[in-house]
């Protein structure tokens, strides 16, 4: 945490690019974070009929101006490029962050333990866990589902259900392993091979058919397509956290702290978790530009986001009726390619700094 | 070789047959929602919007029959307890849910299907009609014997009501609640959604569009030619111009111009492919800037007496702005990989005893680095390919080229998922086969490399 902390300030007197990149990342989130305070005239979704497709920069003496001009149904491009780079932020970084979350788990988990650390008992991997996902399955989902469907009050009844059966399978299952000692025995999980093989089935397909897709099969909304999202962008995350999860556990501290005795838990959260913060930093980034292009896109082509949502990549279809309404398109678009040229900008810094650290 | 290759097909299978068949059973978790929306409970002025009630429900099965989600997803199916595996046969659907319901609550399905045929019985007239339709919605004991009440002051003598008042009793005092809380496993067989779709999978036969009925593969390879078209040249093309620069890149003389590409190639990276997409259709292909070329589509098809040489050349001016586009998206990336995969070549030892030889700059990097750049070169075009059939969904979009990526959208706004499917199918194989390739051009680039794994 230190060192990362540190490498920032040390980039930030170096670099002037940096800096500037920093800047507009920073004004970037103030912005997001207080952009109802501000007194914008417009509200991005009001409609303002008498001026519809209306050029940037024309000064109308009776009203209030539109600063960069409005779209085919009147709606003002300024306030609909702020907001928009709201929503981006507020779709993006939350999603980025949970994303984060089970890429570190994931990828450290099949780092650290590879594929002969993790030992579990034959009765867990045979009956416990199944019975585990059966159940999560069954009254997690399956009940509350159709109960939704149906409109019937039975959800709490299904939890209490859930929990009546998970509490009784472990009880079982410790005066099982008591009684029989066979049992007992110790089985190695290939944890390591099970989750390469989970980041090489969710990336084989592209990311952006793959999202294409699964907002097909289930309603427009923000809840789902960030649910969506999540789900397909830990990837690379788990990857980088996978292989820096190897080099750390091959230094001579994590052996010494393994010698020590100290337990998995501790090794893993304050040893070797805070000298991964700074590849999973780029690799947020990184991922928090793609995903920036990717909540655009798919507003753009209408897909899983609904339509009352102001997004840069509305703003962009607007161009679909109009090809000459030029700044439909440059305005928000130079916005767009502004903020992941800072994020890429911040990463490509970080990067060449740590390449340096690993050459010297 | 030809072991090798089918040793990892046969690896390569099962993995594809779990990717599809996922895809395939999470496509269908919803059944006809898409149609329903648009037959049952669609509100603007369409085709079955000005018909009644039943018709709608009629269109409906009809719709389910046709495409074959009348029958269940899979081989199996787990359900809450009381339900019987035959629900999903009862028609219309707020009958099925009006039934789902009672078995819900009273958790035996016997007495519920008792009482529902008493139901069904008692003919409506203008006096029952209003208590009927309480009985229909009615699911709670205190609400069914209510509405009996009504019922009865409706119809006081009528026998069908008595025994109907005698099979809600039964069923009120007899139904016990809270049974849905137990699974059970239903065995439909092999008359089920996924069986037929994956025996018409072998046979060549993926099924046909939700919307107009054609054989999935027909509709499939007829957009495939156009995207095939895109991809391989704009591949081609942003190959050839990254090796270039990176070979120019390399060379001292030229560092200026390096300094110059390279930050405009970084901002070109960070600039999103349909925002380069309009930008470009913006600029170029618009009456009030240059219109240099057509916008959109690609032009009409006179296949007839054409030979294959001009119809491409009639196409080519459609197809130089999506080329275009996604050439320049794709560059910095591919630049910047073959730019570092030389840079490594660069530093290494037969190239300084290259240079030391008195070799000229030129024949260093042609022979000596290019060489030796090849097999991380060959490892970004593999990984390149299914890439860029991802940008073509934007592309042809974009510039309405009618091609997969375009078929993708449109069928998705449809939900149409027999082509959906298809579709991530012969993605998943592109990229499969890519990779093959790739494992190929390893062995011709370098002889050392053998076979094997």
């Amino acid at each position: 945490m230190h060192t990362l902390l540190q490498d920032l300030r040390h980039l930030w007197k170096l670099k002037p690019a940096f800096r500037i990149a920093s800047v507009y990342l920073i004004l970037w989130v103030v912005l997001s974070l207080f952009l109802p305070l501000l007194p914008l005239v417009y509200e991005p979704n009001s409609l303002d009929l008498n001026n519809i497709m209306q050029p940037p920069f024309q000064n109308n003496p009776s009203q209030p101006t539109h600063y960069l001009g409005t779209d085919a149904i009147g709606r003002d491009v300024l306030s609909n490029v702020l907001y928009g780079a709201r929503t981006g932020f507020f779709i993006g970084v939350p999603v980025m962050l949970l994303a984060s979350v089970i890429g570190v788990i994931l990828g450290a988990a099949a780092g650290y333990f590879g594929d002969a650390k993790l030992k579990s008992s034959k009765a867990s991997i045979f009956a416990l866990w199944p019975l585990t996902l059966f159940s999560l399955y069954f009254y997690g989902l399956y009940i509350p589902a159709q109960a939704a469907t149906l409109q019937m009050p039975v959800a709490t009844a299904s939890i209490g259900m859930l929990i009546f059966i998970l509490a009784g399978a472990f009880i079982l299952l410790r005066t099982l392993l008591n009684l029989i000692p066979s049992l007992k025995k110790q089985v190695t999980v290939p944890l390591d091979y099970i989750i390469v093989r989970l980041i090489e089935a969710v990336s084989s397909i592209p990311w952006l058919i793959l999202v294409l897709m699964l907002a097909s099969f289930l309603q427009p909304s923000v809840t789902m397509l960030a649910f969506i999202l999540i789900l397909t962008s830990w990837m690379g995350i788990a990857r980088l956290a996978r292989a820096e999860m190897l080099r750390i556990k091959a230094l001579p501290y994590m052996e010494a702290a393994t010698s020590l005795g100290l337990p998995t838990k501790r090794i893993l959260l304050q040893h070797a978790l805070p000298n991964m913060l700074g590849p999973i930093l780029t690799s947020f980034t990184f991922g928090l530009a793609s995903l920036l292009t990717i909540e655009s896109t798919l507003s753009f082509l209408g897909i899983g986001i609904p339509p009352t949502v102001v997004s840069w990549g509305r703003l962009i279809t607007g161009i679909r009726s109009d090809t000459s309404a030029w700044w439909l398109v440059v305005f928000p678009g130079i916005f767009l390619a502004a903020t992941v040229l800072a994020l890429q900008v911040f990463n490509y810094y970080l990067l060449a700094l740590s390449a340096n650290k690993k050459k010297a | 070789m030809l072991g090798f290759f089918i040793k990892r097909l046969l690896y390569a299978l099962p993995s594809l047959w779990l990717i599809v068949t996922l895809i395939f059973i999470l496509s269908r978790l919803l059944p006809g929602s898409f149609a329903s929306e648009n037959i049952l409970h669609s509100q603007s002025e369409s085709y079955y919007s000005k018909s009644d009630k039943s018709a709608k429900q009629q269109a409906y099965q009809n719709y389910l029959l046709r495409t074959g989600q009348h029958l269940p997803l899979f081989y199996f199916s787990v359900t809450a307890n009381p339900e019987p595996d035959t629900l999903y046969k009862v028609y219309p659907e707020s009958e099925r849910l009006h039934l789902q319901k009672l078995a819900w609550q009273y958790g035996n399905w016997p007495l519920v299907t008792a009482y529902y045929k008493n139901l069904q019985r008692i003919n409506p007239t203008s006096e029952t009609k209003p208590a009927l339709e309480m009985l229909r919605k009615a699911v709670d004991g205190k609400a069914i014997l209510s509405a009996l009440a009504d019922l009865k002051k409706a119809a006081p003598y009528s026998s069908t009501v008595q025994e109907l008042e005698k099979s809600a009793d039964n069923l009120i005092r007899n139904g016990t609640g809270y049974t849905y809380l137990l699974p059970k496993l239903h065995w439909h067989g092999t008359q089920n959604q996924y069986h037929t779709w994956l025996a018409g999978l072998f046979t060549g036969d993926a099924g046909n569009s939700f919307r107009d009925s054609r054989p999935v593969q027909d509709i499939i390879l007829e957009a495939l030619l156009n995207t095939w078209i895109i991809v391989l040249i704009s591949l081609l093309l942003s190959c050839l111009l990254a090796m270039e620069l990176a070979i120019l890149f390399l060379q001292r003389p030229f560092i200026k111009l390096k300094q110059l590409i390279m930050p405009v190639l970084f901002l070109l990276d960070s600039v999103p492919l349909f925002v380069l997409c309009l930008l470009l259709l913006v600029f170029f292909a618009n009456p009030d800037f240059l219109q240099l070329f057509p916008a959109y589509g690609m032009g009409f098809f006179q296949t007839g007496n054409l030979s294959w040489t001009e119809q491409f050349i009639n196409r080519l001016p459609f197809l130089i702005l999506p080329i275009l586009s996604l050439t320049l998206a794709y560059l910095p990336y591919i630049t910047n990989q073959f730019y570092r995969a030389m840079l490594d070549a660069d530093t290494s030892d037969y190239v300084r005893t290259a240079r030391a030889k008195g070799l000229s700059h030129k024949k260093v990097i042609r022979l000596h680095i290019f060489r030796n750049a090849w097999l991380p070169m060959i490892t970004v075009i593999s990984d390149f390919i299914p890439a860029l059939v991802a940008g073509a969904v934007i592309t042809e979009t974009i510039f309405a080229v009618p091609g997969m990526g375009s078929l993708l959208v449109a069928s998705v706004q449809a939900r149409d998922y027999p082509i959906i499917v298809a579709i991530v199918f012969v993605v998943a194989l592109v990229r499969f086969v890519s990779h093959l390739l790739a494992d190929a051009a390893y062995m011709l680039a370098d002889p050392r490399i053998r076979l094997q794994r």
